[in-house]
């Protein structure tokens, strides 16, 4: 198979966390960083911009000189639906269309053509879909574990897509869902919190059979005796490491608006617990052309070398597979 | 700006390393001490589920506590309604606590734990804790 024309590879500010929350990087700085690697650019609405849900004329105003300055090109802005805001009850579906229309129009008004949408706003998608119409927008929810393609939520998610039949809503694979182990900042962050590595090596041992959901996986350790503590910080390894195949992608191939090249460390310029090599093929193979971000999500460490190193790996798969 | 000029960047803590600073707020006279948000994003008010802090040892009550942002002052037990008003991820806060009697000079062992939910975790209303502990100073009156 012959691939004229790859993915791009950008980046999400996301992954300068560390570093932008602790005033190494101020947004500005992250924009410089992002024309370095790659031009792409995602952000996260509550993250990036004050007056969140609605982005301001002077927001607007900074990010646009910045994309002018830099060379950039937005790619996707980071919705949020916040169901669990208020402390006595959900955010009711109409409510739901309220937070996230003023986010609609800020990604838009901000140049994104694509918005990151979160499971939760799937009850006010089929609303959302005429506006984004209007605004020339594609959404996307976001496939991050637990939502591995298999699972029951996701195949809600692909029915109402299929029902909607509107090419505005698709998905946003996250590479958290290919996992090929439990992350290695997962369980490092699991013996942190004073977790007695029996107890870790039991629960890695489950998730490696790889057939059981976070509630069940809980379930058993519950069962076994682990107490609530245990059973929040072991139950995390299902609730952000998911085992779907990489070749699932083709069957949503469709539907992929955008690309979430989640990462926790770069070892010998490998992803050591993430499948890269198997997603990169597929992405080629189902001919997609849009943007990967990488997305670092590991712990403090110089993360312009590491969305460097996240990058010169997948552009060496891409050039592997498409030299084979 | 330059990768290998890295800005030295502050630590986070929920309490800030800076000084508590006496002071008369609405005519009732008392102390702030400087907080921050530990999420990676701003959250909504209504998603601060508790503010804990004990100065020397002794806790403080929380209808001793104003949370203050942008200078205007919430109660505590206020803050769960308010879900329009957003604490930006880059922003501190101030913890006014009323005291009558004033803070001794030199160094107080500051005790303090925030509680935040993040709104969208797949699993439901989801608790996040923070404790904190600094040895701070007394600021100057202004």
């Amino acid at each position: 198979m012959t691939h004229t024309q790859p993915f791009k590879v950008g980046v999400t500010l996301h992954s300068f966390t560390s570093d932008y929350i602790s005033f190494r990087l101020s947004f500005e700085d992250m924009l410089e960083i992002a024309g370095r690697l790659g031009g792409g650019v995602e952000i996260v609405g509550p993250s990036h911009h004050r007056g969140f849900p609605e982005v301001s004329d002077e927001f607007e105003r900074t990010f646009k000189s910045g994309v002018e300055r830099y060379g950039l090109t937005p790619t996707a802005y980071g919705s949020y639906a916040d169901p669990f805001m208020l402390p006595d009850r959900n955010l009711t579906a109409d409510e739901l269309f309220e937070y996230t229309v003023p986010q609609l129009k800020g990604a838009a008004k901000l140049g994104f053509p694509v918005v990151r949408l979160q499971y939760f706003a799937a009850v006010a998608a089929e609303r959302l879909i005429p506006l984004a119409e209007k605004l020339n927008l594609q959404l996307g929810y976001e496939l991050h574990a637990p939502l591995m393609i298999e699972a029951p939520e996701t195949q809600e998610l692909l029915a109402q897509i299929t029902r909607l039949g509107s090419d505005r809503l698709g998905l946003i694979p996250d590479t958290s869902i290919f996992s090929r182990s439990v992350s290695q900042h997962h369980i490092d962050r699991a013996r942190e919190s004073g977790i007695p590595e029996e107890w870790i090596q039991r629960a890695l041992g489950l998730w490696g059979e790889r057939k059981y959901n976070e509630e069940q996986a809980v379930a058993i350790l519950s069962a076994e005796g682990a107490d609530r503590k245990m059973q929040s910080v072991l139950g995390s390894f299902w609730g952000t490491c998911g085992f779907s195949e990489p070749a699932a992608l083709a069957d949503i191939a469709p539907h992929i608006v955008h690309f979430h090249g989640k990462f926790y460390s770069i070892v010998n310029g490998d992803e050591p617990d993430l499948r890269y090599a198997e997603v990169v093929k597929t992405l080629l193979d189902i001919g997609y052309t849009g943007w990967l971000s990488s997305e670092y999500e590991g712990g403090p460490t110089d993360t312009f070398a590491v969305v460097q190193a996240h990058q010169a790996m997948v552009k060496r798969y891409i050039s592997e597979h498409q030299g084979s | 700006m330059s990768n290998d000029n890295p800005r030295r960047g502050i630590e986070r803590s929920f309490i800030c390393d800076d000084a508590i600073r006496p002071v008369v707020r609405d005519g009732r006279p008392g102390y702030l001490i400087r907080v921050r948000l530990m999420s990676y994003r701003s959250l909504p008010l209504s998603c601060i589920e508790a503010i804990q802090l004990s100065l020397d040892g002794a806790p403080v009550a929380p209808e001793r506590i104003t949370f203050v942002l942008n200078g205007h002052g919430h109660k505590l037990s206020e803050l769960g309604q308010l879900s329009r008003l957003w604490w930006f991820i880059l922003d501190t806060a101030d913890l006014f606590v009323a005291s009558e009697a004033p803070l001794a000079p030199g160094e107080h062992a500051v005790e303090g734990t925030l509680v935040t939910v993040e709104p969208y975790v797949t699993g439901g209303r989801f608790s996040f804790y923070y404790p904190s502990t600094k040895r701070l100073g007394v600021a100057m009156e202004a």
